[in-house]
Formats: C-alpha cells, structure tokens, sequence
C-alpha cells in the first residue's frame, strides 16, 4: 500500500502540485486573515476606544456636576441614535438606573458579571455576553448577542457600566469568513485531487517514454514513442526521440550492411589467397619454398580469425543476438573447457585447477560463454610462466550473483591498463613479442555485455587464489522476468 | 566418388573441380540453383557442395526441395554467412555439413570425403577397426595387437572419430567441432597436446605408427 504512495511522492507534476497548494493555503489564509481583522477586529477596536472616550466624558461629568446631572447626561445620550447601553449599580448590585428606554434586557451576562465586578474600581470588559429577550414577542426564543463594555467606580456609591452590543458586526462578518475559509477548502481539494489525476496522467506518459527506453537499450530498435499530437513539450519530445531513434536504426543497417557487405567482398578473395597458397605449397616439390608458402598460408588464416574476430565483436555490440540467451547451469560448459585445456597447460609447463561450486543458474549464450571463458584461459596460458598455475573457478557471491573467474601466477595487467587492454587491438608493450591480434579481450568484452555480465580484472592472491591477474565475468541472477 | 559443386563464383567452382579432380574424384559443376536442382535429381551423386548465395534459386531452398523428394545424398554447405545460427538453419535444412567462408581447400577435401563415407545408413556400427587396432563401441574398450588400451572418455570419442574417418584427413577444426562442440577458432593449439595424448597411449609401444599429422591440414589415421 505504501509503494504507490511513495511513487506518487516522488512524480515531479505531484511534488509542484503540493507547491503551488501550499502557495495557495498560504495566501489565502493571509488574504482570509486580514479580511477578518478589517471586518471584525477593527471595528471592534474602534467601538473599543469609542466607549473609552465616552466613559471619560461621564467622568467628568460625574466629578464636576455630580449624580443628578449624570444621569440627565445619559439619559440624553439614550435619546440619541445609538446601540450603547448604560447601567450604574449601586452597592448592593442592583440596577439601579437602567436609562435604556427600550425594551428590558434581562441580562444574564451582567449577573456574574457582577461577581467580576465586586471589589474593583475599574474594568475594561473586553467581551462578555449576554441573552437578549424582546418582552414585546413573549415566547420567542431567547439570543445570546455579544458585547462589550467598560466599568467604572465613580463614587462608592456610583458605579458606571457602558456597554455595546457588538453581536450585528461580528455575526455577518464572521458569516462572510466562514464562507470564505469554505471555498478555500473546497477549492484546495478540488486543487489535490485534480493535482494527483494530472500527476498519474503524467506519471503514464513519462512512464511509456522509459520503458521504449529500456527496450531500445536491449536491442529492440524498431520501437518508436506513441505521439499524441497535442504539441505539448512530451510530444515534441517524443518527436525528437523517434527522430533520433530513426537515425540510430539507419546507422546501425548501414554498418551492419557495410559489415555485411566487407565480409563478403573480402571473404571471396581470402579464401582464393588461402587456397592458391596451399595449392602451391601442394604442388611444390622445393621443400625450403613448401615449408614458405604453408607459413604464409597459416598467416593467411591468422589474418582470417582476426578479421572474424572483428566482425563477431561489432556484431555483439550492435546487440543482435539478444534473444538467443537462455538458463543454464555454468558448469558443464567450463568443465568442458578445463578438459579441454588441461592438457595444452600441462604441455607448457602449467598447473591447472578447476573448481566449481554449488548450483548456479544464468542467462547465458553457450557458443559465446565458451568462447569468452576459452579466451581468458589462452591467455592465461599464453602470459604465465613456466612451472606457474593457473585456476578457473565458478562460484556464487554472496549477493546471488555468479562469478566465472581466471586466476594465474603471472606478471597481470597493471591497473592503469586495464580499462584499455579491453578495446580493440590494444596490446600493452610487454606483450609485443606474443602472438595475438589484440582481440581477444574486446570479443570478451563484448560478450559480457551482451550477457548483462560485469568484465573485471583484479589482483589475485585473496583467500584461495592465486597472486596473478584474476580476469572475472561475474553474471547477474537469472531471474524469471528479464 | 562422384561430387557435385554448385558454386556462382567461376574461380571458386573452377579452382574447386580443379582440387577435387586431383584428389581422385570425379566433379560435375552447377552454376545456379536451377541447374544444380536439375542435375542433382537427374543424376546418382556420392556428394553435393552446395553454395548457399546462387543465382535463379538459392542454396537452402535446392535442399529443401531435394530433402521432400527423398533424396539422401550428403551434402555440405558453403557460405559466407558463419554465424552458428546460420550452421543450424542450413544443417536444419537437410544439409549434413556446414563451412563458412573463407575456408582452406583442404578442410573442403577433409569433410566432404567424410561424408562420402556416411552414404551408408544400413551400418549400425558397434565395432571399428584400422590396422590391428580395434574399438567396440558398446563395452568402450580399445585394443591394439590384443593388448588392451585404457582411454579417457574424451580421448576414446577422439580416437573413435578419427577411426570413423579412418584413411582420410580431419582437420582441427572438425575435432573441435565433433568431439567439444566448440565452433571457434582457438589460439592456441589445444587439439595438437590432446593428439600426441593419445598418440603416446595408442602409438608409442606398437611398431607401426598410425596416427599421422598431416601439414596444413590436421590428422588421419591409417588403415
């Protein structure tokens, strides 16, 4: 459940959808937040410092006229317009002056309110609330309306409270954001999910352009990408990968024409320089001129093996014979390479060894695995001394891939070398005086490639091996999907 | 024996006739598909050499279409196409041998002379002999002069198929191919020490040498 989760969190259409979401939250909750503060918190601050003011003028009042004078001020204040609601208690808390000339509010809120109020000579009461009934509708249900109000003691027996109902701002301004925050909401979900169908969509299209990839890599070249002819960047894209793809296609025909074509121009005169060799060494009754021309002849055929040689390894690499790998078990085919072999070591002086272990599967060819392995171990032969040992060995590595390898006492390749000694007709100075075209390891090359294996070489002398050149072909596991 | 060649190639065919007439046999040349076709059906051939490029009908098809008449006759195709894929689809085909372009004329002389011998399907052969040396096939024993000769499994299939093609020349190249399965071209000379092996096990104590190298060519067992 989590794989496809994860996925998604990595799609790069997903992770700028989750960017420009957040942008978005973030702006409109700025946007949200200061229409709140203007339609709400300002006004409210306003009526605030309103009431602030007012209650210093009844101050005064109260201070240089007295009472009497107080209440006639206020009660002309009522008479005004005005949602401003004044009460003075006196000590036992009872109102005792309620100036409003509309209908009663049976307050609730100033009730404990009261309680808050006891012992203090001033407050400023930020909010409170309190019921409203409208004794006018008896049975009408009761409203809690906010409000705000100031109190102060002006005397000890004169207490002054103004308070303002604030309940007809904040009720439609709060509406007004609440609605507003709701189609923030809903317009971040709609962003989402839309933002995650993109993403899959996306996801398909990029998905269709690797696995034409992938294909391609493994030799399938008539592959191209479907078009969708949007003209969208993907399709130019994949306009400019069937392009490329086609050119790709058209060289490798040429070469493999050209290749093709070099075989058999040259072939047909070889094998007449071939044969008229051997026919003159044949018909010659000069032993000194036969033992000539069967030389030339062997170097014609030397000239011969290298031209096959060249044209086997450009044919692997243009990836042909993919296909023709299947499972199999290593080990028969390099038993029957150390046979073959052991008796040629032996002739040159060398101690062979071969050791295989345990069940080993790969995909393999197994004319090109025997020619690779064959290679390595001639040359093996080939640069080790007299009274030296030489070892082939098939073993699983402990991450389940299978390595073929073969070790030698000899001089090995020194590690500056050793990715060159595997191109094609490079020989390193000591062995100038070998016979040898400098192919054998590119074809080994290439055929490690066709296989998917890794070509490697190494100092020997780790635990039961010997201190040469360690030549290996380790091979992934042959799994059922590949 | 009686060979034909079908070969476009003018030299190639000529120079071929030319070997193979030396050689003692009696050559006939075909220069299509259509002609070879022709001549093939019309006439008793101990062996074909096929080429499989020709003109007006190619080598492959002449076969197929000789193989679903009936005909027997050993052949072996030639080409320029070496790949082993290309050997199993001609083989496929009904061809009895295969060699690839360029080749050495005495390797052509070695295989086609082999399969001259094979004409002969009524031999279920369990015992082999040439000269005082014998080997029974089904106990896999060997013996010389009465004298028992042990061999390695590899060393017996070695001798067995030299004794096979006993009197004629086989090459390195088709002891690869025979008795290792290999189709490559070593470096080294990997046949040779397995040769002299078994050369010192069946030759050294006896009085008349039989296994003999032939220069330029490979080896051949007398009779």
């Amino acid at each position: 459940m989590f794989a496809p989760v994860k996925r998604l969190l990595k799609n790069t259409v997903f992770r700028l959808t989750m960017i420009a979401a957040l942008l978005f939250s973030l702006s409109s909750l700025i946007v949200l937040g200061y229409i709140y503060y203007a339609t709400v918190i300002s006004p409210i601050n306003a009526i605030d410092r309103d009431m602030e003011a007012e209650m210093d003028e009844l101050t005064h009042v109260f201070n240089t006229s007295g009472a009497t004078v107080l209440g006639r001020d206020l009660f002309e204040r009522m008479s005004r317009e005005g949602t401003t609601t004044f009460y003075i208690y006196d000590n036992n808390g009872q109102v005792a002056f309620n100036l409003n000339a509309q209908p009663l509010f049976k307050s609730k809120g100033t009730q404990s309110l009261w309680k808050k109020l006891t012992g203090r000579t001033s407050l400023d009461v930020r909010k409170f609330v309190y019921n409203i009934s409208d004794p006018r509708k008896p049975g009408a249900p009761v409203a809690t309306h906010r409000a705000r109000g100031i109190f102060r003691q002006l005397s000890p027996t004169v207490k002054l409270f103004i308070a303002r109902d604030v309940e007809g701002i904040m009720a439609p301004a709060e509406r007004v954001t609440r609605a507003l925050f709701v189609s923030f909401i809903l317009a971040l979900s709609l962003g989402l999910i839309s933002g995650v169908f993109v993403s899959l969509r996306f996801a398909k299209r990029i998905a269709d352009f690797n696995k034409l990839a992938t294909d391609v890599r493994a030799g399938d070249l008539k592959r191209r990408v479907p078009r969708n002819d949007s003209g969208d960047e993907l399709d130019v894209l994949a306009q400019h990968l069937n392009a490329m793809l086609d050119h790709i296609d058209t060289l490798m025909t040429a070469m493999r024409y050209a290749g093709d074509s070099i075989a058999h121009d040259l072939r047909s005169p070889l094998t007449r320089l071939r044969t008229r060799l051997e026919a003159a060494a044949h018909e010659t009754k000069d032993v000194a001129a036969r033992e000539a021309l069967y030389a030339a002849s062997e170097d014609a055929q030397e000239l011969l093996r290298t031209f096959e040689s060249v044209l086997r390894i450009a044919r692997l690499e243009a990836g042909e014979r993919r296909e023709m790998l299947v499972k199999l078990d290593p080990k028969p085919i390099l038993e029957d390479i150390a046979e073959l072999y052991e008796p040629a070591c032996e002739d040159a002086g060398l101690d062979f060894y071969f050791e295989a272990k345990g069940q080993n599967q790969i995909r393999a060819d197994r004319g090109l695995l025997s020619q690779a392995v064959s290679n390595l171990v001639e040359n093996a032969i080939k640069y080790t001394p007299k009274g030296g040992r030489i070892s082939l060995q098939l073993k699983k590595l402990k991450d389940g891939r299978t390595e073929i390898s073969v070790t030698d006492t000899g001089p090995g390749i020194p590690e500056a070398d050793r990715d060159r000694v595997k191109r094609r007709f490079v020989r390193l100075d000591k062995s100038r005086t070998k016979q040898g075209s400098g192919l054998g390891l590119a074809l080994v090359d290439a055929i490690a490639d066709l296989h998917g294996a890794e070509f490697k070489f190494a100092s020997g002398g780790g635990e039961g091996e010997l201190p040469g050149l360690k030549a290996c072909l380790v091979f992934p596991r042959a799994t059922r999907k590949q | 024996m009686r060979i034909l060649v079908v070969e476009d190639d003018e030299v190639a065919a000529d120079y071929v006739r030319k070997g193979l007439m030396e050689a003692g046999h009696v050559v006939d040349l075909a220069a299509d598909g259509e002609t070879g076709l022709e001549m093939a059906k019309s006439a008793d051939y101990d062996a074909l050499i096929l080429d499989r490029m020709l003109p007006k009908r190619d080598g492959l098809s002449l076969l197929q279409e000789l193989r679903a008449d009936g005909d027997t006759t050993p052949v072996l195709i030639l080409s320029a196409l070496g790949e082993v894929d290309q050997k199993v689809e001609g083989l496929r085909a009904g061809g009895d041998d295969y060699l690839a372009k360029p080749y050495s004329f005495t390797e052509l002389l070695a295989r086609v002379e082999a399969l001259g011998r094979r004409s002969d399907p009524s031999a279920a052969v369990t015992k082999l002999k040439a000269g005082d040396l014998e080997m029974d096939l089904l106990a896999r024993t060997v013996t010389r002069a009465g004298q028992k000769i042990l061999l390695q499994p590899r060393e017996f299939r070695l001798l067995e198929c030299l004794m096979r093609n006993a009197g004629k020349v086989v090459t390195r190249t088709m002891l690869l191919e025979k008795v290792w399965d290999y189709h490559f071209d070593p470096q080294t000379n990997v046949i040779d020490v397995h040769i002299s092996r078994l050369r010192s096990k069946i030759d050294k104590e006896f009085d008349t040498p039989l296994l003999q190298t032939v220069r330029g060519a490979g080896y051949r067992l007398q009779v």
